[in-house]
């Protein structure tokens, strides 16, 4: 009887708590929708990573293959290259431009001249906002095999004039580094914020008792921004499969397609070739092993640093 | 939330005094923080001297960054801002980012908004819905075939909706939404305010410096996107800058800018280096209202808590 009456108000309260939201449905309706066909109805056609998708037939109506295409990914030469290159590029970025943007973060912290930090601050947040389409007019006028400034000086030095862009052994540097220079002041970012979070009287403490700068970063600052440098390292490697597809597609070619291709950007070519099926066999690889990957490195974050961006 | 770009200065208590390991520690940092100043701001200089490099000039690359400003030549920036094809480009960027925006805030306002109040029953689900194609992306063609069937292709929709909506500036303006006080809403509606009523006129005007950062999030995407584009518009007369950017720069041969600058005074690397600047030059000139609002957007939704 009881348990009874306690389930009706409850019920009811349910229905109260809706009706009294029920502007809120109604402002859901454009977002949902939106979800639905912008978001759901893609993931549903990633069934033709399982079907021998032939555009003229649509999704439903191609047969399907079972794990035919991912198989074939598998077994092809491509496959190990292009997770190899992928791979190097996400680590190789993490361990240029991470490091750079702790350093410059605590070099600004740390800078007693206001106008030099200032300045530095401002110039090196630039480049973040500029897009690779520019970043890549920007490298020619640098790097172009004829008269880029950098050929210049090695040429100035009595080197010999090299084609960053198209030769093997330089391209990797390239990418890593553009990317170095294009984001690491906007990394520093969450690291200043980290080290403005720091109680300064530690500071003051240390030094009245003797400490000298190199101890005060070494005990004091680098200590307290750890867990930060532990979270952006770990959410980063939620992303290992990426690599850069837009920094990539701008600055490869035919010649360097051996050290230059990732994932995505072979996926993309196969749209272009209409490999409808084996491409999005591979993207759909990319999606899960990424889903494992946020999943990993999310529960690391959470157990590393008490929360979690979720 | 503090200003990320005041800091704080470490402040020498005066009965300390500094050793000599202090002055080259001192010396060390700022030094760094000069090279790093050349090494961003040399690449930058040198593009834009270069889009001011007049036809006949003879010299280094070097020479050519100390060129005086009264010998600049302004010629590949008339052959550009006269040519057709770079003024429809640089206007459809601009309608992309301005459409692109109004529908990304229209949308992401209100879902956020929705997921902040936790006594919304279903809240869960919306969660769930929210975080499912974040969290599993199932790649470009899915999403192709999909703009293929909704009939956009060659539509500058195609290009702003597919990312009108990205999880992480939802999850954003949803902490910000969060921040704001109960009281404050519970009083609202005891005065027979409505949930829409409370929306558009507390809630928002509440909101502006999140609308903003996270409204500029979306401007700069929109305007530096060149992969919807590339995969979604075929008609030459939609396509934006960085589309038509990306074709001058790797046009080696001929093309209609490289017929121009035959007809003008502008060397073909002028042409490229002032097409360059110019499609940098909005983020340029927005970039302290960027500065201000980006990084604190940024702060919000990476170390709240």
């Amino acid at each position: 009887m009881k348990t009874e009456l306690t389930e009706r108000t409850r019920s009811s309260k349910l229905w109260r708590d809706i009706k009294r939201h029920k502007a809120i449905y109604l402002l859901l309706v454009i977002p949902m929708t939106y979800f639905f066909l912008f978001k759901y109805i893609p993931i549903w056609n990633g069934q033709i990573a399982f079907r021998n998708f032939m555009p003229r037939k649509g999704v439903l109506g191609s047969p399907w293959v079972g794990l035919a295409n991912f198989t074939e990914f598998f077994e092809s030469f491509y496959f190990w290259e292009l997770l190899r290159n992928t791979v190097m590029y996400s680590v190789g970025k993490l361990l240029i431009s991470v490091p750079l943007s702790i350093i410059l973060a605590v070099f600004i912290y740390e800078c007693r001249r206001p106008h030099l930090r200032r300045i530095v601050q401002t110039l090196t947040y630039l480049p973040h906002f500029l897009s690779w389409v520019i970043m890549y007019g920007i490298l020619l006028v640098l790097l172009a095999p004829g008269d880029g400034l950098l050929n210049d000086i090695i040429k100035f030095f009595g080197g010999k004039r090299l084609d960053f862009l198209t030769n093997v052994n330089a391209f990797p540097w390239v990418v890593l580094f553009s990317d170095a220079w294009k984001e690491m002041g906007w990394g520093a970012i969450i690291f200043i914020a980290a080290l403005m979070a720091i109680d300064p009287t530690l500071f003051e403490a240390a030094m009245v008792e003797g400490a000298n700068s190199w101890q005060r970063v070494r005990y004091i600052t680098l200590p307290s921004i750890r867990p930060v440098i532990i979270m952006v390292v770990l959410l980063r490697l939620g992303t290992i499969l990426s690599g850069g597809f837009n920094q990539l597609y701008m600055l490869y070619s035919p010649s360097v397609f051996s050290v230059g291709d990732i994932i995505d950007t072979w996926v993309f070519r196969g749209l272009q070739e209409g490999k409808f099926a084996l491409a999005t066999a591979v993207g759909m690889f990319k999606g899960v092993m990424g889903l494992i990957l946020i999943v990993v490195s999310n529960r690391l974050t959470k157990r590393a640093s008490g929360s979690s961006l979720y | 939330m503090e200003n990320p770009l005041a800091i704080k200065t470490i402040k020498v208590p005066t009965v300390v005094r500094m050793t000599a390991s202090d002055r080259i520690f001192a010396l060390m940092v700022d030094s760094f923080l000069v090279v790093l100043f050349f090494i961003i701001a040399i690449p930058l200089w040198s593009t834009i001297t270069l889009s001011f490099r007049p036809n006949h000039f003879i010299g280094t690359n070097f020479e050519g960054m100390f060129l005086v400003p009264w010998k600049w030549s302004t010629a590949a920036y008339k052959a550009l801002l006269g040519n057709q094809g770079f003024l429809m480009a640089f206007w459809n960027s601009i309608r992309i980012m301005v459409m692109g925006v109004a529908s990304a805030l229209f949308l992401t306002i209100p879902l956020s908004y929705s997921l902040s109040i936790k006594s919304l029953p279903g809240r869960t689900l919306l969660v769930v819905i929210v975080l499912i194609p974040h969290m599993f992306d199932v790649g470009m063609i899915p999403s192709f075939l999909m703009v293929k069937d909704l009939g956009l292709i060659d539509h500058l929709a195609a290009v702003f909706l597919p990312t009108a909506v990205t999880t992480y500036n939802c999850l954003i303006m949803k902490g910000f939404f969060e921040g704001i006080p109960d009281e404050l809403k519970e009083s609202a509606r005891i005065d027979g305010a409505s949930e829409l009523y409370l929306l558009m006129k507390i809630i928002i005007p509440l909101s502006k410096p999140i609308i903003m950062s996270v409204g500029l999030f979306y401007a700069v995407s929109f305007w530096n996107d060149f992969f919807h584009p590339m995969l979604y518009l075929n008609s030459h007369d939609l396509i934006p800058l960085p589309i038509l950017l990306r074709n001058i720069l790797m046009a080696s041969g001929m093309n209609e800018f490289v017929e121009v600058s035959a007809f003008g005074e502008a060397p073909v690397q002028a042409i490229k280096a002032a097409s360059v600047f110019l499609a940098a030059i909005p983020m340029i000139i927005a970039y302290p209202f960027i500065q201000k609002y980006f990084a604190k957007g940024t702060l919000l939704g990476s170390v709240k808590g």
